[in-house]
This record gives structure tokens, C-alpha cells and sequence, in this order.
């Protein structure tokens, strides 16, 4: 089986040549070429080589044409500041309460680093084919709502003026289709929705019931009619009193985040597929023997269910330890087994 | 009184402002409002924080109520300062421009009766511990989102120590320093949300009287 085989195949239940492992390296490929995390954002032909190079160095089953949650945004205005060693942060958010009329989608192939990912997501594709699952990034319609506007502004405009509030929801959601639809065009074979700000510790689950979840089901909806190989949700932190809804949006692979109990996320999602959930910190502060513990013990907990992605909660930090990486990997493939026998 | 405490937890902070003044108007003193409605208010809150979800959207409205009313109380040239419970300085250190979370946590501790000073973000490590220095603050909280501060939050244990601020406890916090260790990042405890960040607040407080 090859990567994608093997992601298919966890994802509709059916038997693997062995657990597919999915580490969430981003800005770790940049740091594994030698290359700065500022150049790897901004240029979409660096940030595909450094993946690929990730890819070939552990042999894992997924390749990112993934930035950093600023690139809508940016594309729209706000005002980024670029540091060598580091994402980038925001300087000024793209709109104030009294302009969110003034916001037009932005052109994927025009607008900001744009432009740049979706070249990622073409040179990606064009080299892994059908063997390894290429992933593009958008974020969810809370995260961007709140990229747009900075967190304590979306907050209260979501309470003081909730009209207004679900306006920018809905643009944000056209924003999300328009973009992760042209990352489907370049090749990416899904692109993951992002949405850490619609968690149950920034929004209660009535306030994702009524404003995220019929945004999400419309986003799903659109990227499975442009071809998306899978609807797949990263929502970080304590999740489970959402869970339940995520099969009416329309998610078929749920990421759960090292705070959330896997067994607890079986029960509540048993027929959707599910990757994690190690701790992002434990690939810098772990060693190798216990990464592979902590991966088997996972495997083992899936392994009567099936419908698991090995992987970490949330991003693989940068600055990890290859050799924890490494030793995921090993993990999922077996190889200790074999090693025993 | 009940009337202010459910203003502040609807975080309806134009009402919570009408209670406190029909509250004065009645004769109530500016303390009795803190001790009686908003540091009850914020008992309910972390109560059900506990119980049920740490929830930011909540806590950031009854957080802005609060600090309507706290103005209101104090405006920011009265003659009077509210008495409080000690001086915590707040920071987010240089390289980490997330506010968010050290917001929260001035919110926080402000209503329980703390004289928050906010260094901001973006912090220089010389200007915290000055500010820490200069306030005689008993604790110093560092908020962060960013795994590359980490280097500089493990060296403000040893900075403070070498400047004879070694009896001043030091918290971390935020999402991403919440999943290390106090030991690993070399400071006196890692809050895993405000309220947390709080108990442990009136814990050295406590024992400091």
C-alpha cells in the first residue's frame, strides 16, 4: 500500500498493511532543509522541496502545502511582520468593526502568499501523484473571522452586534470556498479545515451549534463538489462537547488534540476516522523510546476499532527532535514488532 | 447586589454600571460592591469554569463588565486607589506579541482584588523585572503562545534571583507553555487557564499574610 492507500483505507474502516502515520510537520521542514521558517512561508517552490524532503527523510504518508493561519488574512489587508527564525505575527488586522463592508474575497491566484501555496500545492502534487496525500490549509469561519478582526473584537461584535457578527461569517465562508477551491484546482487531494478559534474554550457549544456548525456543513459541502478526497476537521483543545456535531458538518477525519480522550472521541465520532493525538511539546522535551510507547500505545487503543491516523494533536513544534519524529513513524510501520520476531 | 452579580455574569456591562451606581445611591461603599457583587461574581464564574468549561468568550464578556465597573468605581484619577491584595506584574515577553491571554488573566486577577501592572507584549526581560522590581510586586505572570519565547521564560528565574527578587513567585501560562512542566520551564507554576492562575494567586497571598 502506498500513503494514500493507506489514509483511504483507515478512513473508510478497511484493513492497512499497517497504521498510516501523519506527523504534522509544517515549519519543521524548513528547519530539517536548512532553510529559515521566513523564506519556507513565503516562497511556494522552497516550502514543496523542504516538504518533500521532510516526506523522503521519515517516510510518513501526507505532505503540507501549509503556511502559517495568517495567509487569508494577509491577503485581505492585514499588515504581517516576517522574522527569520519564527512564523509571522500580525501588526495590524485586515479590518475594523466599521469596515468589514469594505472586505472583497481575495483572488487566490493574485492576493497575498496566496499565490505562493497554491504553487506549493501544484509542485506537491506533481510529484507525489497519487502516492502520498497532498493536504492544503484553509482556516474554519471562526478562526477566520477572527484573524480578521483579532480575537477580542470578533468576541464582542459576536455579542454586541450579532447581525454583523454573522455577516462576517459568511464572508469569511465564501473566503474559505474560494480559496480552498483553488487549492483543489492546483492538486492538493483535500485541503484541512483549521478552526482552533470555534473550540469549546474560546466559544460555548451553543454559540458553535448556531453560528459555526451551518458554516462548516456549507464549507464541506463545497470542497466534496470540487473534488476534495476527504472532509477533514482540526479543531485543537477539549472538544468533546462538540463532538457530536462534527458528523452533521459533514467531517469524515476528526484531529483530536493531545487534551482530548481518545476513547471518549471513539464513543462520540464511531464511524468517523480519527488522527492524534500525542503532545506537540513531547517532540522537543521526549525522547525516542518514548515517542514509540506513546505512538504503540495509541495503535493498540485503535486497534479493534480501526479508523485511526497516527499523528500529534496539533503541529509538530519546528525546533523537535528529528529522532522523536523518527521514531513515530517507526511506531506506526511496525518495525519493533519486526524487530522481536 | 444580586441584581450587579448577574449583570456581571451576563458581562452586560452598560447594566452592570447602572447597578453599581443605584448601589452607591443606596449607600453601598465602593468595597462592599468589590467584596459583595463583582469578587462574588467572579467566584461564580470560576465555579462554573470548573465545573463545566473554561470558556473565553464568557469569561472576556463578564471580564469587560468588570473592568467597566472597576473604572466606574475608580476612575483612573481618583483620589483614592482601591485597596488591594498585592501588586502582580503581567507580561508577554519580546518576540511574543499574543495579548490575549495576559488580558485575561489582568481581568481576572484585577476583580479578586489584585493590582495588576501590565508591561504589555513584546516585553524586553529588563523592563518585566524592572517593572517587578519597581512595583514590589509578589508575583510576576508571563503569558505565551509561542514555543521560541521559551529560551528567555526559562532565564527570568535566574535574572530576578541575581537581582534580589528571588522571593517573588513566578507563573507561566498560556496554550502553548501549558504543556510543559514548572520544573522544565524553570519558573514556580504553570496555570493551565486564569482561574487556575488565580487559586494559585491567593494561594501565596494567603500565605505571604
Amino acid at each position: 500500500m502506498n500513503g494514500i492507500e493507506r489514509i483511504k483505507a483507515a478512513i473508510s474502516f478497511q484493513k492497512q498493511d499497517h497504521v498510516p502515520v501523519m506527523p504534522q510537520v509544517f515549519g519543521h521542514a524548513a528547519i530539517l532543509s536548512a532553510v529559515t521558517l521566513d523564506d519556507y512561508i513565503r516562497d511556494g517552490d522552497l516550502l514543496a522541496r523542504c516538504q518533500l524532503n521532510a516526506q523522503e527523510f521519515y517516510g510518513y504518508d501526507a505532505v503540507f502545502a501549509l503556511m502559517d493561519v495568517y495567509v487569508e488574512s494577509e491577503a485581505m489587508g492585514s499588515v504581517l511582520v516576517y522574522q527569520a527564525d519564527r512564523y509571522p505575527t500580525v501588526k495590524a488586522y485586515a479590518a475594523d468593526v466599521s469596515g468589514l463592508n469594505n472586505l472583497t474575497v481575495p483572488d487566490p491566484y493574485r492576493d497575498g502568499r496566496m499565490p505562493e501555496l497554491i504553487k506549493a500545492a501544484a509542485y506537491l502534487r506533481r510529484e507525489v501523484g497519487n502516492n502520498v496525500l497532498v493536504v492544503g490549509c484553509v482556516l474554519g469561519p471562526m478562526t477566520l473571522a477572527v484573524q480578521l478582526l483579532g480575537m477580542e473584537k470578533a468576541i464582542y461584535l459576536a455579542i454586541d452586534e450579532p447581525e454583523q457578527f454573522t455577516r462576517l461569517l459568511d464572508f469569511a465562508t465564501s473566503v474559505i470556498i474560494r480559496f480552498g477551491s483553488a487549492q483543489l484546482e492546483a492538486g492538493v487531494h483535500l485541503p484541512v479545515v483549521f478552526d482552533p478559534a470555534s473550540s469549546p474554550d474560546v466559544i460555548p457549544p451553543q454559540f458553535f451549534r448556531e453560528f459555526i456548525l451551518p458554516r462548516l456543513k456549507q464549507v464541506f459541502e463545497s470542497f466534496k463538489q470540487a473534488g476534495s478526497a476527504v472532509n477533514w476537521l482540526h479543531t485543537t483543545g477539549p472538544v468533546e462537547p462538540i463532538l457530536p456535531f462534527y458528523t452533521q458538518a459533514g467531517v469524515e477525519l476528526f484531529n483530536i488534540d493531545y487534551c482530548v480522550s481518545p476513547l471518549n472521541a471513539m464513543q462520540a465520532l464511531p464511524q468517523t476516522c480519527l488522527n492524534g493525538n500525542i503532545k506537540p511539546v513531547s517532540f522537543i522535551e521526549k525522547t525516542p523510546a518514548e515517542i514509540k510507547a506513546e505512538s504503540s500505545n495509541l495503535i493498540d487503543l485503535f486497534a479493534k476499532r480501526g479508523g485511526f491516523i497516527l499523528s500529534s494533536g496539533c503541529e509538530i513544534p519546528p525546533e523537535s527532535k528529528p529522532e522523536n519524529i523518527a521514531a513515530m513513524v517507526s511506531a506506526a510501520r511496525g518495525d519493533g514488532e519486526q524487530c522481536q520476531r | 447586589m444580586d441584581l450587579l452579580i448577574k449583570t456581571l455574569l451576563d458581562g452586560d456591562q452598560a447594566q452592570a454600571i447602572l447597578e453599581v451606581n443605584k448601589l452607591r445611591d443606596a449607600g453601598f461603599s465602593q468595597q462592599r460592591i468589590i467584596t459583595e457583587g463583582v469578587e462574588k461574581a467572579m467566584e461564580q464564574l470560576d465555579a462554573k469554569c470548573t465545573l463545566e468549561q473554561f470558556n473565553l468568550l464568557e469569561i472576556m464578556l463578564c471580564g469587560r463588565a468588570v473592568m467597566g465597573v472597576m473604572k466606574e468605581l475608580f476612575p483612573p484619577d481618583a483620589p483614592h486607589p482601591p485597596q488591594t491584595r498585592g501588586a502582580v506584574v503581567v507580561a508577554a515577553l519580546e518576540g511574543d506579541v499574543h495579548d490575549l491571554g495576559k488580558n485575561i488573566l489582568k481581568m481576572v486577577f484585577t476583580a479578586k482584588g489584585y493590582r495588576v501592572v501590565d508591561c504589555g507584549k513584546d516585553c524586553p526581560l529588563d523592563r518585566f523585572i524592572d517593572s517587578a522590581e519597581q512595583e514590589t510586586a509578589f508575583v510576576v505572570g508571563i503569558s505565551g503562545l509561542i514555543t521560541t519565547i521559551i529560551p528567555q521564560l526559562r532565564r527570568v528565574r535566574d535574572s530576578m534571583n541575581e537581582r534580589g527578587l528571588g522571593h517573588i513567585k513566578l507563573i507561566a501560562g498560556g496554550a502553548v507553555l501549558k504543556q510543559f512542566s514548572a520544573e522544565s520551564l524553570n519558573v514556580d507554576y504553570v496555570a493551565q487557564n486564569a482561574f487556575d492562575g488565580l487559586h494559585y494567586l491567593d494561594q501565596i497571598a494567603g500565605d505571604k499574610k
